[in-house]
């Protein structure tokens, strides 16, 4: 037979074997990567490429991953997401909880083997603070002494309330009692930086070969677009306990792809799963797809500064009570995320929330006092109401966004046109509080309190896109922020949730989880809300096959 | 042809002024900027970044700022890429969109112009036929769905090859399949064309005339004269290669300039797209200049004063 008519058969051949082992077949490839002098290698999918190895101008979810195992705060967190000792060995905390007293460990010191000192620490902080970094996080240390007027620029750096007591010892002063500042100084913000490496080389300091850092791992390669290798830390303080030698970060924004490398054998932990393939993931590897509940509130934001959302709560209320959010979660998004009736996601610390009031209700009297609330703002099926929901491009938006017209359409009468924004042009007309009238938002907690759900409508907060504006609300949310924690403190932000439930700016939909597959040989994982994982912490235990 | 040549790469430079200043003039008019995100940044702090990269200065001075940069080849930091200039992502990205354009270009070439001869030769025959509805195929499959099927039919249900990434040649093979593909077949059919007219003509018929044995009268006189569409068609093509393979880039994660221009629109990198834009508009003008050159090689009745 001749070449060329062979060729169509090799096809047809090649395309039978791509379908014929079609639906049940999954094959998943379980080799962990161990080098030839026998050091582990943990491959981990990382979505986009970071912007950025600057711990102080780094903001990405992407950056601030790899921050974590190349640099250490003075406070670390433990496998479960529970805060412990990081550069710091020990704290006090004065009787007003207003001054942090930070005693450093003696032995830490830099991966080029210098001392790490307080003044290390300090400079880290100043540094966010200073106008000159443009640090996009720099509001993050707000809660210290002077942080927010030097910002602006009206105090040099020099004056944050941070103090060098000696070497090893490092004082911060705090405007008022912040409970979960500790937390904060888990953030990559607050890492200390090498000031040699910063003042020699300027903007290429995180670049192999110029990056110093105190963290488990240090930077072996960077190849934008391609991985970004970290090599174990000798010098680190606990390099003893520290278990996987090497990482490869792989950024891969399509989802599709990452999960045939992961197949294919080439990542040991994926930083997404592509939902068209959960049912596929569940039925063929079921023991290697997690699902974390995250602290993070994906929502529906109204425009409340302009008609028809203006001025009627009963519509928003009447708009919120339409939607059948189980169904949205269980047959859309369907990754065990949790139909939201709050607006802090329930897995936030220490703090019962509030509950929408037809939480509980069956679902017939839920619509039907959603079609009275409806009637009552002044609409009907003759007079039904015209809403645009705007969202940026992407399948999952478009397809909860269509699930929720129809929810509109079918349980009230709403005539709701759909709107397909670019993400720039998205962000610009729920900023300019214009045009957008109902907008697809969602928000991940930077620390694990209600504060940094609750922060976000409070009226003059630059992100309300709402344009929510409550001064009973903010109110609650001034006498909350001076507390130093504890019972008063809790009913204060529920009381405040209470009022923006009732009020409903926003329409909270679901509470993310976040999805991940991770190889059986991986050991260490624990999940946590906040999705802060410490390589550090992983071992590689090759030879179990199973799933 | 050396003046003719000169003359071609000063006439660029005000074609590529233009092209820069009206990419200049057209990114700023995409709504949103650079330091737009979901968590917007406080009034304070964007302004401090605004200052940093000269975003607070008036439109005319950022543009002459700009010019003079470029004039002295900075094409400046990128905005995305906080750590990186745009030059270095240049020089980074370009070698990765080169070897996967090139090998792609020569595996469409060497397939192309064989299938396209063949079903020349056996104009309408069950092989002519074959081999025309498998280019079709080629053109018609897009390269996003042909990628994933070679995926993972090679790299998931078989392990003969990486799935994804930067590495050895082997990390080539898929990519280049699937990026080259839909060329080879486009040349596959070009080339059936222009061999099929030029079998028809008069110096052909000569050529057989004279008793020369059919694989010098396809040699010697009817490739040179069939091959000159195809290469007019490589001008372009090069560069649309070389600047078209985002899907295939993304697929594949590899760090190529298509991905970085693509991306850069998006995030509003403005000075990732003007570089990135200049760098391909001088891409596109060499190309073109080469081929023109080509041509007249290869055809004698071409000739440049």
């Amino acid at each position: 037979m001749p070449f060329s008519k062979k060729l169509p058969l090799l096809l047809l051949t090649a395309f039978a074997v791509v379908a014929c082992s079609g639906p049940d077949s999954f094959p998943v490839k379980e080799q962990p990567k161990i080098l030839k002098d026998g050091r582990s290698v943990l491959r981990k999918g990382n979505g986009a490429e970071p912007e950025t190895l600057d711990p102080h101008r780094a903001q990405s979810v992407g950056a601030s991953t790899i921050l974590r195992d190349l640099y250490e705060g003075l406070v670390s967190k433990a496998p479960d997401g529970e805060l412990e000792p990081g550069g710091a060995e020990s704290w006090e905390i004065s009787a007003d909880k207003k001054t942090y007293t930070f005693s450093l460990r003696q032995d830490a010191v830099w991966s080029n083997g210098d001392p790490i000192t307080a003044e290390d620490y300090a400079y880290g902080l100043r540094r966010v603070v200073n106008p000159a970094t443009a640090s996009p996080y720099a509001q993050i240390l707000a809660p210290v002494v002077n942080a927010n007027a030097i910002i602006q620029g009206d105090l040099p750096p020099s004056e944050l309330g941070v103090k060098v007591l000696d070497k090893n010892h490092l004082r911060i002063q705090l405007n008022s009692p912040t409970p979960y500042f500790l937390g904060l100084l888990t953030h990559s913000s607050t890492y200390p930086a090498y000031r040699l490496a910063v003042e020699k080389f300027g903007d290429a300091f995180t670049q192999p070969g110029n990056s110093v850092t105190n963290g488990a791992y240090k930077l072996d390669e960077w190849v934008v677009g391609s991985h970004i290798r970290l090599k174990r830390n000798t010098s680190y303080w606990d390099n003893a306990n520290t278990g996987v030698d090497q990482v490869d970060y792989l950024p891969i924004t399509d989802v599709g792809s990452e999960l045939k490398r992961y197949q294919a054998g080439e990542i040991d932990w994926t930083s997404s799963v592509p939902i068209p393939q959960l049912d596929q993931i569940r039925k063929h590897i079921p023991g290697q797809l997690k699902t974390i509940p995250t602290l993070g509130v994906y929502y529906y934001g109204l425009n409340v500064t302009r008609p028809p959302l203006a001025d009627s709560p009963k519509l928003r209320r009447a708009l919120s009570m339409a939607l059948d959010r189980e169904i949205i979660t269980e047959k859309i998004t369907r990754g065990d995320e949790i139909p939201a009736y709050g607006w802090v996601p329930t897995v936030v610390d220490n703090y019962k929330g509030a509950r929408m009031e037809f939480a509980d209700w069956p679902r017939e009297k839920r619509l039907a006092q959603a079609r009275r609330l409806y009637k009552e703002a002044g609409y009907s099926q003759d007079q039904p109401l015209h809403l645009e929901i705007r969202y940026n491009t992407s399948e999952s938006h478009k397809k909860l966004a269509s699930v929720v017209a129809n929810m509109w359409r079918v349980n009230l009468g709403v005539d709701t046109q759909l709107i397909n924004e670019e993400w720039k042009v998205f962000l610009q007309n729920v900023r300019g509080k214009q045009l957008t009238q109902v907008f697809r938002a969602g928000w991940i907690g930077d620390y694990n309190d209600p504060y940094t759900f609750l922060e976000l409508m409070y009226s003059r907060f630059g992100l309300n896109g709402s344009g929510y504006n409550n001064p009973e609300y903010d109110k609650l949310l001034d006498q909350a922020a001076v507390l130093p924690g504890g019972e008063e403190r809790q009913s204060l932000m529920r009381r405040a949730e209470t009022i923006l439930l009732q009020d409903q700016p926003v329409i909270p939909i679901y509470f993310y989880t976040s999805k991940v597959l991770i190889k059986p040989y991986i050991r260490g994982f624990v999940g946590n809300g906040l999705g802060h994982y410490y390589s550090k912490d992983i071992t590689i235990v090759p030879g179990r096959q199973s799933n | 042809m050396l003046s003719y040549a000169i003359k071609r790469v000063l006439g660029a430079i005000p074609t590529l002024f233009i092209l820069l200043t009206l990419a200049f003039m057209m990114i700023r008019m995409a709504p949103g900027g650079p330091f737009d995100l979901e968590k917007q940044l406080p009034p304070e702090i964007e302004a401090n970044l605004q200052a940093k990269y000269h975003l607070d200065e008036p439109l005319y001075q950022q543009y002459g700022r700009y010019l003079w940069d470029v004039a002295h080849l900075d094409f400046g930091p990128s905005f995305q890429y906080r750590d990186l200039t745009v030059n270095q992502l240049i020089a980074d990205g370009f070698p990765v969109s080169l070897r996967l354009g090139g090998f792609s270009l020569l595996f469409a070439l060497f397939f192309g112009i064989p299938f396209g001869i063949i079903a020349a030769m056996r104009q309408n025959k069950p092989s002519d036929y074959g081999l025309m509805t498998l280019a079709m195929l080629g053109i018609s499959i897009p390269n996003f769905v042909l990628a994933p099927a070679l995926i993972l039919l090679l790299a998931v249900y078989n392990d003969w090859l990486p799935a994804g990434g930067l590495g050895g040649p082997l990390h080539y093979v898929i990519p280049v399949i699937a990026l080259g593909t839909a060329m080879m077949a486009y040349v596959a059919r070009l080339t059936r064309a222009s061999t099929i007219e030029v079998l028809r003509s008069n110096f052909v018929r000569t050529a057989r005339a004279k008793g020369l044995p059919e694989r010098r009268v396809i040699t010697h006189h009817v490739l040179p004269a069939a091959l000159t569409p195809v290469v007019s068609f490589l001008g372009p093509a090069t560069a649309g290669i070389i600047t078209g393979s985002v899907v295939i880039e993304t697929i594949f994660g590899m760090p190529g300039l298509g991905r970085f221009f693509v991306q850069g629109a998006l995030n509003r990198d403005y000075t990732l797209v003007l570089g990135v834009v200049l760098f391909y508009g001088m891409l596109i003008i060499l190309f073109n200049l080469l081929v023109d050159l080509l041509y007249a090689w290869l055809d004698p009745r071409v000739a440049y004063k």
